[in-house]
């Protein structure tokens, strides 16, 4: 690739491209290439693999693409973010902090992984709790962490009720202002979001930041 | 007074209903299976736990659970894991709540070639299983078919390798997943012998083979095939095959039928409707009451008003229709949103009203 000829938007586009395409080396070879042109790594993360993560999250809701494109396309990404992240000179403007986790007594986190990529791709500083997961450390994370967010997950109908667990202790810790919850997964419903209390319900990772964002923009 | 114990006032056992039903002949009402795994432990009052490793527990309480609301079939079923188990995944038991993958069973596909095929009286909680299946048999398989849960080779991949890596492996190492499927399809070839030998039908489930996580492409590719000579194997045993897949399934309906499924059994995310208009003249279909929305949380009257919803969908479905709840009852479902699920299959009765039937055609 002859570098000096490429503009910028072609930089972001490949960068885009490799994301798409699920290409883990051509994701790195993009962003040394943006590097060595002199494109802002900042502009690089967000206008060509985050754009292109977007585009993968798009493809995904249309049923183009289904869980292991998602899970390649991430890997290309997280590959190119590698070598573009040493090279931030600004600190990105995060849009909140989002604590997530799959709750306690499930073990299952393809999808919650998923919803931290989309996160990720959108701009959230996201703390990561892993799997089985205790109401009582969703609370406490949040708030040494002045979270915006606390996102729950279950595949499991046997765990939802740990996810009005998390609500109940954030009332009895009297924060719930300050901080969000929303829930997912393959049993909820937005009915049963509500009926917890929850504020925000996403039946997909790529609806799950679009949720979060209308929740921080409040 | 309405009536409230249906199975006082059915007229024919569940093995004669489903004959005739099947026959087209007349019956006293549609056949009906809430789907009932570790609930059996409440009708019972044991913890969940109690069935690790104590295949009476299970015999006893699944027994006891058909005899208390005289559903359709007897499913033993606690979780998805025995197959994996006794394959060397990490499975745990919380007291009183549904088995979980801890771990699976290898690491790296590096390690795929140790990987051995069952011996399903001797692996894990196999033996278990077997003996509770036998002991169901004994006590009322004279009256109403048993079957024997039995997860799918792929499904069975997902809990050797990880899901996350078997997904991933499916676009970047599509040999290794074969492997795993051929070695799963193996193992769950020997069980479904033994579940045979015990008297039992297996009862197909494989929840990862849904489109909800792989495309259509991707299940032709890596799933169908081991489906299919599952089926066949059982078909070669005389027995009819009921295929379970959560999720979205839409896309894969026809392809579920050309794998050789006698009935689907149709997740929440699908359209009954679409089912019908789709396989209903290739196969039976079952479904799709939702388990935790209306069965766990719903009332008596949502209960009512969702059976009688899904029967408008699919009661005259060419090759007929299961009342059932779209995937395995959540534990703390509540006995009287079961027992709603069975009076409102008495209330509809049969025939099935024209009415009833063309409100779904909508």
């Amino acid at each position: 690739m002859q570098n000096r000829n490429l503009t910028a938007d072609d930089h972001f586009k490949e960068l885009a491209e490799a994301v798409v395409e699920m290409d883990e080396e051509r994701a790195v070879a993009a962003a040394h290439a943006s590097l060595e042109s002199g494109i802002d790594a900042y502009d690089a993360i967000q206008q060509g693999l985050s754009a292109g993560m977007e585009r993968a999250g798009q493809l995904f809701e249309e049923e183009e693409y289904f869980i292991p494109e998602l899970l390649m396309c991430s890997d290309a990404m997280y590959a190119g973010l590698e070598v573009l992240k040493p090279h931030l000179k600004k600190t990105a403007g995060s849009r909140g902090t989002v604590v997530i986790g799959v709750i306690e007594g499930d073990t299952h986190d393809i999808g919650k992984n998923m919803v931290r990529i989309m996160f990720e791709t959108g701009g959230f500083n996201v703390i990561d709790l892993g799997r089985d997961v205790p109401p009582q450390r969703f609370v406490d994370t949040a708030i040494d962490s002045n979270a915006d967010i606390i996102a729950l997950s279950t595949l499991m109908t046997t765990t939802m009720d740990g996810m009005g667990t998390v609500v109940r202790l954030l009332n009895e810790a009297d924060i719930r202002q300050g901080i969000k919850v929303m829930v997912g997964g393959g049993p909820i419903s937005p009915g049963f979001a509500k009926r917890i209390g929850a504020d925000g319900y996403a039946v997909n990772a790529a609806e799950a930041v679009k949720v979060a964002r209308e929740l921080v923009a409040i | 007074m309405s009536i409230q114990f249906p199975v006082q006032t059915d007229v024919m056992s569940p093995l004669a209903r489903l004959a005739a039903y099947s026959r087209g002949e007349s019956i006293d009402r549609l056949p009906c299976v809430p789907i009932i795994g570790n609930t059996a432990a409440r009708v019972i009052g044991v913890k969940v736990s109690q069935f690790r490793g104590n295949g009476h527990v299970i015999a006893e309480a699944q027994t006891a659970s058909y005899r208390k609301f005289g559903y359709d079939v007897i499913r033993v079923f606690t979780d998805l894991y025995t197959l994996a188990e006794a394959m060397g995944a990490v499975v745990r038991y919380p007291e009183d709540e549904t088995a979980y993958l801890a771990a699976p069973a290898l690491d790296s596909i590096d390690d795929i070639a140790r990987l051995q095929p069952v011996e399903p009286h001797k692996n894990g909680n196999l033996p278990c299983h077997l003996e509770a299946m036998k002991r169901v048999i004994e006590a009322v398989g004279q009256e109403v078919p048993v079957t024997g849960a039995l997860t799918c080779p792929f499904t069975t991949a997902s809990f050797l390798i990880g899901a996350e890596n078997l997904v991933r492996l499916v676009i970047k190492n599509p040999e290794a997943v074969h492997r795993l499927c051929e070695v799963a399809l193996e193992s769950a070839i020997r069980y479904a012998t033994a579940i045979i030998e015990t008297g039992c039908t297996p009862s197909l489930t494989d929840p990862m083979s849904s489109s909800t996580v792989i495309g259509p492409r991707q299940f032709l590719e890596f799933s169908y095939p081991y489906l299919k000579r599952l089926i066949d194997f059982i078909h070669s045993h005389d027995k009819k095959v009921t295929l379970h897949i959560c999720g979205k399934t839409e896309k894969i309906w026809q392809a579920m039928a050309d794998a050789g499924a006698d009935c689907i059994s149709i997740d929440n995310d699908a359209r009954l409707r679409g089912a019908v208009e789709s396989v209903g003249d290739r196969l039976r279909i079952m479904g799709n009451v939702h388990p935790s929305e209306i069965m766990l949380q719903g009332t008596t009257a949502d209960v009512r008003q969702a059976v009688f919803d899904c029967v408008a969908q699919a009661g005259a479905s060419p090759r007929g229709y299961i009342i059932a709840s779209g995937c395995s009852l959540p534990t703390e479902t509540p006995f009287s949103n079961i027992q709603a699920m069975m009076d409102a299959a008495c209330e509809i009765g049969w025939p099935i009203s024209p009415d009833l039937l063309s409100r779904g055609q909508i």
